[in-house]
């Protein structure tokens, strides 16, 4: 493997678990304002 | 190495518990509901389920042992253990489906099993959750102890017992929900930690040059991305212990009886990727140790981590490391005080001691009180310094013996209460006689252990495939597996007992539960699962529904 496809191979990673943790702070902002919409409690 | 000061160490510790403290406040009740201590409300949103299943199933050794995989392995290390890891939340969402479809106000997975089979499987099942949750709490505490101790002036048993009590402190007055609101933060944590940590020391390290001069000096092994010793010793053991881990862990089944039901699939597909990128991505800090020629602190590869941050890290991220640990530690250890807590409250109390005449107010206060027996019990073994990780790998394999028995249970009506129990003890004792090897493993003796082993890769693949693909995949499968692995099997597996043992509890579990099955003529109306298995808060049927487990109607 090439030093390229190495350094991607260790940096993916981050980028995806960045990835993950921008979706679940969009969906937990939409939660919150829809419980806050509904009157329910977010757990 | 560089160590925090000990006021610092402290002010982390205090900020961390506190604002988590403080969160949990958040949804502290004063008249809080038994089922929503347990299980939230079942309607928990996508980002906080995720997030919370994701936190759950990253625990401190997650990353110690994926980087000492991506250490001993090489390039292909990391993600023997992240990959697979991962996966295990994966798999169980099939059969995660089934659990809710058939009893939507569960507790707990041994509930089901009550209500299936009667007292003797269920305790069985609640039994192995509370020895694997309890191991986990231990593991959880060490695991602070251990990076108190190595990071700062302070001891092994300060860091115990400053994260036993800071963990109880906001997990006793609301329980599940404690601990489901409290997860967003600590994953939001150890995800930024992860993302601002692994560039760092990557190019610390010098970058794109390590590989040129690090990859010469690995061994071919390390360096290919198919090691036949990485997928032998690390991914083929793990990978049998993927389905038993997941069954056998209360935490898990707690969240997908608490998230919305249509949620689910993608809440178990977001938390797999989640688990997968930050376990896999710290497990190649181990790979660029090895490339780096880093020899771990007293030939230990646990210290890898905590040496590569304070080497390579400067002073804050060194802090951020430590949040991202006491993050990661913290959210497991307080899901596993949840999980027992409903375990005792439901399985224990609510079947059992109150003789089908649970009372909410009591059942709160065995719930709280479980959490502080456990934790003192935690603390106290914590102390002790045991050889946790071999208890691990020991329960492990032992849920082994009961996967087949609880899934089969659930969509087979043939199975019987005894079929489920003789089987679980079957494969124990047979587990048991291949890994301590009580019998010596040659001739006929290794050649069954052997083909037992053979059926329980077969029944591993089998379940799997059945899962997502259906009964004649699943049966397809499973059989050609089995005829896969059968000739490499005999005479060579009986050469690795933790491997041997593992699928030997499958296979004989399996065998054994389905030949006593086929003695009855019993046929399990699934409805009654659903008529039993029901809310305790507010529910005047649930006083009365377990006077003793009356036979459901037999369909013939």
């Amino acid at each position: 493997m090439s030093s390229f496809a190495l350094t991607l191979y260790v940096l993916i990673w981050p980028v995806i678990a960045a990835a993950v943790l921008i979706t679940l702070c969009v969906s937990l902002y939409r939660d919150m304002r829809k419980a806050k919409r509904d009157g329910t409690d977010l757990v | 190495m560089y160590q925090l000061s000990t006021p610092t160490v402290l002010l982390l510790l205090l900020c961390f518990y506190g604002l988590t403290f403080l969160v949990s406040l958040r949804v502290g009740r004063k008249d809080e509901n038994v089922d929503g201590y347990m299980v939230s409300n079942n309607s928990i949103g996508f980002g906080m389920a995720a997030a919370s299943m994701t936190a759950t199933w990253i625990w401190a050794a997650s990353f110690y042992a994926a980087a000492s995989s991506g250490y001993k392995f090489g390039l292909s290390g990391a993600l023997h253990y992240g990959f697979w890891g991962a996966l295990m939340i994966l798999f169980i969402y099939p059969f995660g489906r089934r659990f809710r479809a058939l009893a939507p106000k569960a507790h707990t997975l041994a509930e089901i099993m009550h209500a299936r089979h009667g007292r003797s499987s269920q305790m069985i099942l609640a039994g192995s959750n509370i020895v694997g949750s309890m191991i986990s709490l231990m593991v959880n505490f060490t695991a602070a102890g251990a990076l108190v101790a190595v990071l700062s002036p302070l001891s092994f048993v300060h860091g115990v017992l400053i994260a036993g009590f800071g963990i109880l402190g906001y997990t006793i007055w609301s329980g599940f929900r404690s601990s489901v609101l409290t997860d967003f933060g600590q994953l939001f944590a150890m995800i930024f930690a992860a993302v601002v940590i692994i560039p760092i020391i990557f190019f610390q390290l010098g970058g794109p040059e390590l590989f040129a001069q690090g990859m010469p000096t690995l061994s071919p092994e390390q360096a290919s991305f198919y090691s036949k010793t990485a997928i032998l010793e690390q991914g083929a053991p793990y990978f049998v212990a993927v389905l038993a881990y997941a069954i056998g862990n209360q935490t898990i089944a707690q969240r997908l009886f608490a998230v919305r039901e249509d949620l689910m699939k993608s809440t178990f597909v977001t938390a797999t990727i989640g688990y997968a990128s930050i376990v896999i991505g710290l497990g190649m800090l181990g790979f660029l140790a090895l490339l780096a020629g880093v020899q771990p602190v007293e030939g230990d590869l646990n210290n890898l981590i905590p040496q590569m941050a304070s080497t390579y890290l400067p002073p804050f991220a060194i802090g951020l490391f430590f949040i991202m640990v006491i993050g990661s530690l913290s959210s497991t250890a307080d899901s596993d005080l949840s999980a027992l807590s409903a375990l005792v409250m439901t399985d224990v109390y609510g079947k059992n001691l109150a003789k089908g005449k649970p009372n909410a107010k009591t059942m709160l206060f065995v719930g709280r009180l479980t959490m502080v027996v456990a934790t003192m019990l935690a603390v106290v073994f914590a102390s002790l310094k045991l050889d946790i990780l071999t208890m691990l790998i020991f329960v492990g394999a032992l849920w082994g013996a009961i996967v087949f028995p609880v899934i089969a249970s659930l969509y087979w009506g043939r199975i019987t209460n005894a079929a489920f129990t003789s089987a679980a003890f079957a494969g124990f004792l047979m587990f048991l006689v291949a890994r301590f090897e009580l019998l010596e493993l040659e001739g006929v003796v290794a050649l069954s252990f052997e083909l037992f082993a053979s059926i329980g890769g077969g029944v591993v693949i089998g379940l799997m495939a059945f899962g997502f693909f259906g009964r004649k995949v699943g049966f397809i499968l499973g059989g050609l597996a089995f005829l896969i692995l059968a000739p490499f099997a005999f005479g060579f597996l009986r050469d690795y007992p933790v491997l041997l043992s593992s699928l030997t509890a499958y296979g004989v579990s399996t065998v054994v539960c389905v030949l006593v099955s086929l003695l009855s003529n019993e046929d399990f109306d699934f409805d009654c699962i659903n008529e039993r298995v029901v809310a305790f808060h507010g529910n005047t049927d649930a006083a009365t529904e377990d006077e003793g487990v009356t036979p459901c109607p037999v369909l013939r």
